[in-house]
This record gives structure tokens, sequence and C-alpha cells, in this order.
């Protein structure tokens, strides 16, 4: 039963992962981004399509981040070229694009089709042909490119921001724009680069969800995982280390919640589906008041401000 | 000397007002070059300018006799000027080895090489004496050392001229010497040096030659060994400064306040009041002379409504005051100019129009039915009034008041504080950060408020300023008051005696 737990863990934590370095790149950058829901959920759409039509998973996560990096262009254009409000930009994707993403749904299969179920991703073990019911072989091989591919991000990241002269001026746009600045660093850039990877990510880690998790996409599949990627970011205390960390943790109540609903006696299921947003809520109370995150968070750069 | 910099009818305007006009500057190699001027003369608009983070809107900028148009710090950088501004540029979560490379881009390769880097920065360092520890983040070293990081940022980035925007402004006198000495050194080694102040004994110290800046526009250009400090003075201003002649009063009319032992939180011996038994009459300025932080900010606070009392009788204008309430004060026409005038002064994010008026919003003077309906016209015409009365220099009353200079914050304060004509006036720190024209324009203020009859409790740490103004003097020493003493022919020795607690 424990192995099991663990393997979900596995599977849970991956579009956690995804997400929260979007939100990561984003924030290092300045721009808190609450958006990630909405981002996941049209990459998740239209993942699905692309991903129907062609018979490819690949091509949809790849046309999942393509789809979220266009739908983050807006809160890009919008907070770093017009300097307007964050967080205001982040809930407009968070009520639009899920909303474009169920229109869409709907133009395409008609209203009222029954679900229609696609090809999962691969796993490494069955592109090799291997059997086996070992936790360890299972744990290591039985997972899709993209949990690699996720874990490979993570180490890239860490290494990025704590090892190259590119990290470090990054880092500095979200902390001292003006400061970065000065140095002859060009902020709006970096601001933009950042928009184009955060939503990439966060569209791959929706596209995620329907072509590696389910085989169908439903409206509201994302199901608070942006903002549970937004907790990470801060429990994690903006590091990729801390990231994954805290991603493995909100992925392993996830995955106790769905075991413990098996098991459950007599118990409504709605209690344990509960697990992973209160243990979001504890752990933000508990860590909220010490804020460590960049200082130029949530500020927009002005260039000749007096 | 060669020439290393020319600025030629150098031009900035914000809007309609012209924060540079026609400047001309030129700085010669391996000399220290002083721009003196009052806040908002133009001075930081120039290195501005100069740093390419404005653009002139007219003007040529002559680096080595050769044109240069720069359009960005980052170009700047590379024609070899280096700027240490006001306000550190230094990110904070970061390490000093990881500031000072910042933003690198003379050497090759996408990795950081620690090893290779730290040893150039300590060659830089040892040669110029600017001691630092690198592996320190930046938030754990004094703010001198702050400064030395600044300094070896820019020479890291190879500049030849380097830009010290008011770079004592923060520093102790200690460390405003060990800056001193690394001047001397980067002159000795051919570097140039433009330093910003306003501090004249610094500027006859250090400078070169010093060109003063007056309302945007250049004045002149002198050598050191020409001028006087009184001679600066006058040009920085534009007028003859003349000491002290304010007339003192010695027969000041009925109490307007009177405190009778007053305590509050009285085992505090810096932030709290001992049995304090005060006086202000109407006509006179008192001031409260003493180091800072030994109860005067607490004092300040209960007469004016912000604190209760732990014990004590405080009576206004001959009645007992029962209920501490700021409002309850401001209804008895009491004023405040606060320590901090960003803080509790002013609202900053708010215009300047709206600042003024932000006290009498429920007078009919402004507002139909007690503030439900404000009168928009009334207030613009009250606040460009007040704008001229009180020489608020702003591009227009609708500007945000924290983009204004101290000295012009200050003046929005005294516009709203005295134009109630208060019979009280409680002044703290009224001219720390301002210049010596802003100083002058808030004491002949506080002096004609005196005149009109309004008791003013002024609470300052410099001493000058006590001397020159108070009509008496009041000591405090650990919250407690040890004397008294005549502003007329004030006994210095007495009241320097009682200031240190004996």
């Amino acid at each position: 039963m424990i192995s099991e737990v663990l393997l979900s863990t596995v599977r849970m934590a991956t579009p956690l992962i995804f997400l929260a370095l979007a939100e990561l790149y984003s924030q290092r950058a300045g721009l808190v981004h609450i958006g990630l829901e909405g981002l996941a959920a049209i990459g998740s759409l239209v993942g699905f399509l692309v991903s129907l039509i062609t018979g490819s998973p690949m091509l949809g996560v790849v046309a999942g981040a393509a789809a979220g990096i266009l739908t983050n262009m807006i809160f890009a254009y919008a907070t770093i070229t017009l300097c307007a409000e964050q967080i205001v930009y982040g809930m407009a994707i968070n009520i639009f694009a899920p909303a474009l993403a169920a229109f869409i749904y709907r133009v395409y299969f008609g209203a009222g089709s029954e679900l229609v179920q696609v090809g999962l991703m691969s796993t490494l073990s069955q592109s090799l042909g291997i059997q086996s019911d070992n936790f360890i072989v299972q744990l290591f091989l039985d997972q899709t490119p993209m949990v690699y591919l996720a874990y490979i991000l993570v180490i890239v990241t860490v290494i990025y921001f704590n090892r190259t002269k590119s990290g470090l001026n990054y880092k500095a746009v979200g902390e001292y724009p003006k400061a970065a600045a000065t140095l002859g660093i060009n902020v709006i850039g970096v601001k933009y680069v950042a928009s184009i990877l955060c939503g990439a990510l966060a569209g791959m880690g929706g596209a995620y969800l329907t072509t590696c998790y389910a085989n169908t996409y439903v409206d509201g599949n994302v199901a608070g995982r942006g903002f549970i990627a937004l907790a990470a970011v801060i429990f994690g205390r903006w590091t990729g280390g801390g990231v994954l960390l805290a991603c493995l943790f909100f992925g392993f109540c996830d995955a106790l919640q769905i075991r413990l609903q098996v098991g459950s006696f007599g118990i409504p299921y709605q209690f344990f589906q509960m697990i992973p947003y209160v243990a979001t809520i504890v752990v933000l109370a508990l860590l909220g008041m010490k804020k460590a995150g960049p200082k130029g968070v949530g500020k927009a750069y002005l260039p000749e401000e007096r | 000397m060669e020439e290393l910099l020319r600025m030629e009818h150098i031009t900035k305007k914000f809007g309609d007002v012209y924060a540079n006009r026609n400047i001309n500057l030129d700085v010669r190699k391996g000399e220290v070059h002083t721009l003196l001027g009052e806040n908002g003369a133009g001075k930081s608009t120039l290195m501005n300018v100069l740093f390419g983070l404005y653009q002139p809107t007219e003007g040529t900028i002559y680096l080595h006799g050769k044109p240069v148009r720069i359009e960005s710090p980052a170009q700047a950088v590379k024609l070899g000027i280096g700027m240490v501004h006001q306000h550190f540029m230094l990110v904070e979560a970061m390490t000093v080895f990881e500031n000072i490379i910042l933003g690198d881009r003379n050497t090759k390769g996408i990795f950081i090489n620690h090893d290779a880097r730290k040893k150039e920065i300590l060659e830089l360092s040892e040669r110029y004496g600017l001691d630092v520890e690198l592996d320190k983040p930046i938030t754990d070293i004094a703010v001198g050392a702050q400064q030395r990081v600044e300094i070896l940022k820019a020479l890291y980035r190879g500049a030849d001229l380097l830009v010290l925007d008011e770079p004592s402004a923060a520093l102790t006198d200690q460390e405003v010497e060990g800056l001193f000495d690394i001047m001397h050194k980067l002159t000795s080694e051919g570097k140039s040096i433009i330093f910003i102040s306003h501090k004249m004994r610094e500027v006859l110290h250090i400078s070169d030659r010093i060109t003063i800046l007056r309302a945007g526009e250049t004045v002149c250009t002198l050598n050191r060994g020409d001028t006087t400090g009184e001679e600066l003075a006058n040009l920085m201003i534009g007028r003859e400064l003349t000491p002290s002649h304010y007339e003192k009063i010695e027969n000041p009319g009925e109490a307007v306040v009177a405190l009778e032992n007053v305590d509050y939180d009285k085992n505090s011996k810096h932030n709290g009041l001992n049995g304090v038994t005060l006086t202000v009459g109407r006509g006179e300025i008192v001031g409260i002379a003493g180091v800072d932080g030994n109860g005067q900010s607490q004092l300040a606070q209960v007469v004016t409504g912000v604190l209760t009392p732990d014990a004590g009788r405080v009576d206004l204008k001959g009645s007992h005051v029962a209920q501490f309430t700021p409002n309850g004060f401001i209804l008895e026409s009491v004023s405040h100019i606060p320590e901090d005038r960003n803080k509790m002064g002013l609202i900053g994010n708010m215009s300047v129009r709206d600042n003024i008026v932000l006290k009498s919003t429920d007078t009919p003077q402004f507002s139909a039915a007690h503030g439900l309906f404000l009168k928009k016209k009334a207030i613009r015409d009250y606040a460009l009034k007040m704008q001229e009365k009180y020489d608020i220099r702003c591009s227009s009353i609708d500007q945000e008041a924290r983009n204004l200079s101290g000295g012009n914050q200050q003046k929005i304060i005294l516009a709203r504080e005295l134009e109630g004509k208060p019979d009280l006036l409680v002044a703290v720190h009224p001219t720390r950060g301002l210049d010596i024209g802003a100083t002058r324009f808030v004491h002949d203020t506080m002096i004609e408020a005196r005149d009109r009859g309004c008791g003013v409790l002024l609470i300052s740490a410099d001493f000058d300023e006590i001397l020159e103004v108070s009509d008496r003097i009041v000591v405090m020493f650990e919250g407690q008051v040890m004397g008294v003493f005549s502003g007329k022919n004030p006994p210095i020795a007495d009241i320097s005696l009682a200031m240190a607690g004996k």
C-alpha cells in the first residue's frame, strides 16, 4: 500500500512541479502570477485536442506549451508594457482562460456529447518493453517522459539560478529592477522571457493532465493545482530544490487522499478530498509570516520614474 | 590637465518643468569636481542624463573631446562612467560578490568563475583601499561598506569617471573620513570624480573645482582656492544669508498648553515622560533641546492627542483635557508638523492638492454636508493659492506628493498646518533633511505664526536651530525636564550640561 501511495505521489506531483516552476520563473523576474490555473486549463484542452487529432501525446504537450505562451502574452503585455496590476490580470487569466477552454471544447464536440477519450503517453517501461512488479523498477521506469522532464527541469533551474551569470542577472530583475537596469541588464526583456517560460511550463503542466494523467478532458480538471503550485513556491522559499520538495509534499497529500477514499469506512469521501487543500492552508499559515520572496515582486517597472 | 568630460547646454524638461536648463559642465582627468546646489537644483537630474537614465531634451555630451549619445546605463558603463546613486543600487538578497559581478559582460562562458572573479576584485579593492567582505550578504554589512561595494562595482566595470551622488548623506563622520581617503586615492590614480553635495564643509575639504547649480541652471564654476564657504552659500541660494536676527520675545501671553507632572511609560528612559511640567504661551516659541530619543517624541505625541498620558494633567487653552484623540486636538486648533513627513505627515500616493486639504475636508469651505460631497473647484482654487503662497515647486498640483523634494513636501505640510491659524503649533524636526533655503523658509514661517499669537513647541535635535528661533529653551533628558533657559543670550554652557543630564 505504501508503494502504491508513493507511485501515485510521483504522478500527482508532476503537474505541480511544472506549474510551480512556471511560477518560480515568473516571480524571480518580479511577476507574481496568480493565473496559473487559467494557463493550465488552456494548456490542458489544447494538449487534449492536438493529441486527439494527431494521435501523438508528445505533440499535444508541445501544443499545450504553445497555448500557454500565447495566453500568457496577454498577461505579459498588460503587466510589463502597460504596467497594469499583476494580481488583477492574473485573476483575469483565471476567469478568461478556463472559460475559453470550455467554449472551444463545446464548439468542437457539440453540447451534450459523451466524453471523448484519447490515448495516453506511454511510459518508459512500455516503450522499452519491460514488465515488472518490482517497486523500484516501477518507480524509476514506469513513468512517462514528462516525469523525467520535470525532474530534469528542476535540476536545470537550480544550476541556472545558482551557477550561471545569466541566472544571477535574472534574479536581480526580480529583486531590484532599477539596480539591474543601471548595470545594463535588459529588465523588460528578462520579464518577457520569464513570461514565455511561465506560459510554456504552465501549459505543459496543464497538458500533462490530459496526455499522461487522465485520458479525457473535463472542465475544471486543473482543480486548484495552479494555486497549490503558488503555495509550493512560497513553501519552497523560491528555490528550485525547495519547490521540488514542496510539490512532492503536496503530491503526497493528494495521493494519500485518493488511497484513503478507497479504504474509507463510512466517512464521506469529501473529507479526504480536502487533505491537499487543508495542507496548503496549514503550510501557508505556518510560513506566511516570514516573507522572503524577491523584493521587486508585484511592482511595475517604469524606466524614467523620478 | 586634460579634459575628460564636457556637457554642453544640457536641458531636460519633465512636462512643462525645467529640471535642467542650459547647463554646462566640464571635468578634467584626476580631479574632484563638485556639483553644489540646493535640493531640487537639478544635480541628480543632470547626473541621470550623464548616466543614460534620462535623455536630455537638448544639449551634447563630449567624452575625451568626442560627442557621444548615452542612451542607456549600459552604454554609460561601456564609456567608462560609473555612478554611485544616493539610494544604493544593491540587491539586498545577494552577496557583495554577486552584486559586483552582476550584469558582467566582459568575461566569457555561461557559468560564474568564482575564483578568477574574486581574485580580480580583491586586486582592485587592495589597489584603492576599498575593504569589503565578498561573501557577506548586503543586508549584513554597514552603510559605509555598502558604499564601498558600490564604488568597487563601478571600478570593476572599468569606470574612469565616478559620480558620487550625496555619498556622505548616510555616513557617520568616521565613515566620511574613510570615503575621502578613498577619493584621494582614486584621483591620484588618474580617475575623475563628480561629487554631489550640499554640505559646505565637505565641499571645501575635498573639491578641486566647484560648479554651482541653482534652479536648474549653472551659476558658475570656481576653483576651491578662490572661494569661501560664505560665497558658495550665497551663490547657492542666490541671496545674502544673514545670521540669526529673529527678535526674541520675553513676555508671552496666557498659556495655550500647560502640562503638569505628566507621565508616560515613565520607566522607559528613552521613550517615556517622567513628571514633565511645561507651558507654552501665546506668541512664544518654546524649543525642546536634547539628544534625540529622550522623550521628545512622546512629548509631541501627548500634546497632539496621539498618546494618552499615564498620569498628570494637561490643559489646553485653560480647560482640562479629558480625552486624548488627535481629532479633539485638531478641533482645538492644534497643528502638528510630525517628525517623519513621509510616514506621518503626508500620503505619498495622493496629490499635492489632496494633501493640502486633507485636514479640512469636513468643513463647509471644501465640502457639502460635512464631507459627503467634495467641492472640487473650491479645493483646486485653494490648492493653487497655497502652491503660490508657500512656493511649492511641483509640475502640477495633481502630482503625487512622494515625487517632490523634501523641502517641497515640508511646504505642503506647512500650508496645511498653518493656514488654519492654529493656537498651538507642534513642530518636530521641521527642517530635518532640508537645504538652507527651505530651512530658512520654515523658520520664517514659524516666526510669523508666533507673531500672530500662536504658541509654538519646537522639538529639534539641531541645537543651532533651537538657538536660532526659540524664545525659551527647555532641555529634556531621559524623559525629564532638566532646565528652562531664556532664548535671549542663552547660556550655552549650562544648556549643554543639562543636555548631558547634569
